[in-house]
């Protein structure tokens, strides 16, 4: 156990997944845990509370096959703060991809950032399907990974666990295309207009 | 048409043309992705978001030949070129296909193109690598047909330029 803080990198961070996911990740976490979202950009208030963690925890999203633009500026911050302490990081990643894998660059860009500053990186969390998984029956499978996540940091295990859902690839296609029409269709766009080659066209 | 983006002021190297142009980030205000998926569901090919960024990922979608200068952060792309990129996904379609194997997202009218990065302020040999394998990633969701990392030190980084610049004209 110990005193955790959440550092939401999602840069739609109130409205987030990475809010979703942290929060059924809390659901497990016996213990204290504060919450922060880089959008607040309240760093320095972040920093001082940090000096009394043992754990952070960095949700966030998979973007353009790494960390976040504003989880980076997050970290180049952290970098040049006065923090004494070193917690232990962790990550809990998503990605709207069928694969986990995809999630692997960007881990081992916070294990870089550990490794230069002296932070010792923990466990992680990479979730495939990301984007939609949390409203399918698969949710199951999040619940099952964020709890082992938490029971890894608490017991200090170093542990890398990996979840998506278990469809084949092209049933998984079909799913997202089911998906994301739906998701236009709450704005009135269509297929068709979804699909426009055309890029800054009005 | 042939693209250099750099997140640093670098000598002139050429005349812009409409088949060659130079954005230097520097000189650009662009705001950081805010995640809405706008241009995926609402309005499809345009950012929510109307600062510069618009103007570059249409050139980004356009180029058969790429060449951006960053520095690295942690394996990445440093914030100015990182935040770009992550503008730039107007030209991608929120739809999923197969693509090498993997699920990744179908692309707009988006050319195949030849990456060169040059990339300065490594602190170490496995930062290089993980950034190799960022770029490798980039290669699938970017449309780079071929990539090449050049690694180069600050104090070289015009010259490494003017290299792989005068390169396009061999």
């Amino acid at each position: 156990m110990g005193r955790l803080m959440i550092v939401n990198g999602s840069p739609r961070a109130p409205q987030s997944n990475s809010k979703q996911y942290a929060a059924l990740f809390r659901s497990f976490w016996r213990g204290e845990a504060y919450e922060y979202n880089v959008t607040q950009h309240s760093h320095a208030e972040a920093f001082a509370r940090l000096e009394n963690a043992e754990h952070l925890l960095l949700v966030f999203p998979l973007y353009a096959d790494g960390v976040p633009a504003v989880l980076l500026d997050f970290l180049k911050a952290l970098e040049a703060s006065p923090l004494r302490s070193r917690p232990t990081v962790h990550v809990l990643i998503n990605c709207g991809f069928l694969e986990p894998r995809q999630n692997g660059v960007a881990i081992d860009m916070v294990r870089l950032f550990c490794r230069q500053n002296g932070f010792p990186f923990g466990s992680s969390l990479s979730v495939g399907s990301g984007e939609a998984i949390l409203k399918t029956p698969f949710r199951f499978l999040v619940r099952r990974g964020a709890r082992k996540l938490a029971r890894a940091m608490q017991a200090s295990r170093n542990r890398d666990i990996c979840v998506t859902m278990p469809l084949p690839a092209q049933t998984y296609v079909k799913a997202s295309e089911k998906y994301w029409l739906a998701y236009g269709e709450k704005y009135g766009t269509t297929r068709e207009q979804m699909d426009s080659m055309e890029i800054e066209k009005d | 048409m042939e693209l250099l983006m750099t997140d640093r002021s670098i000598p002139e190297l050429f005349t812009e043309t409409e088949e060659r142009r130079c954005i230097d980030l520097t000189e650009h205000s662009i705001k950081g992705c805010i995640g809405c998926f706008g241009c995926w569901v609402r309005t499809p090919g345009r950012c929510v978001l109307r600062d510069d960024a618009v103007n570059i990922y249409p050139l980004i979608a356009r180029a058969s030949r790429v060449l951006y200068v960053t520095r690295l952060c942690y394996g990445s792309y440093d914030v100015p070129m990182k935040t770009m990129l992550e503008r730039a996904i107007p030209i991608q379609k929120a739809f999923i296909r197969l693509y090498q194997g993997e699920t990744h997202h179908f692309q707009r009218a988006v050319q195949e193109k030849d990456a060169v990065i040059v990339a300065y302020g490594a602190r170490s040999q496995e930062e290089q690598r993980v950034f190799e394998r960022l770029v490798e990633r980039n290669s699938r969701n970017m449309l780079f047909k071929t990539w090449r990392v050049r690694f180069a030190d600050e104090a070289d980084v015009d010259a490494a330029v003017r290299e792989e610049v005068c390169a396009w004209d061999a």
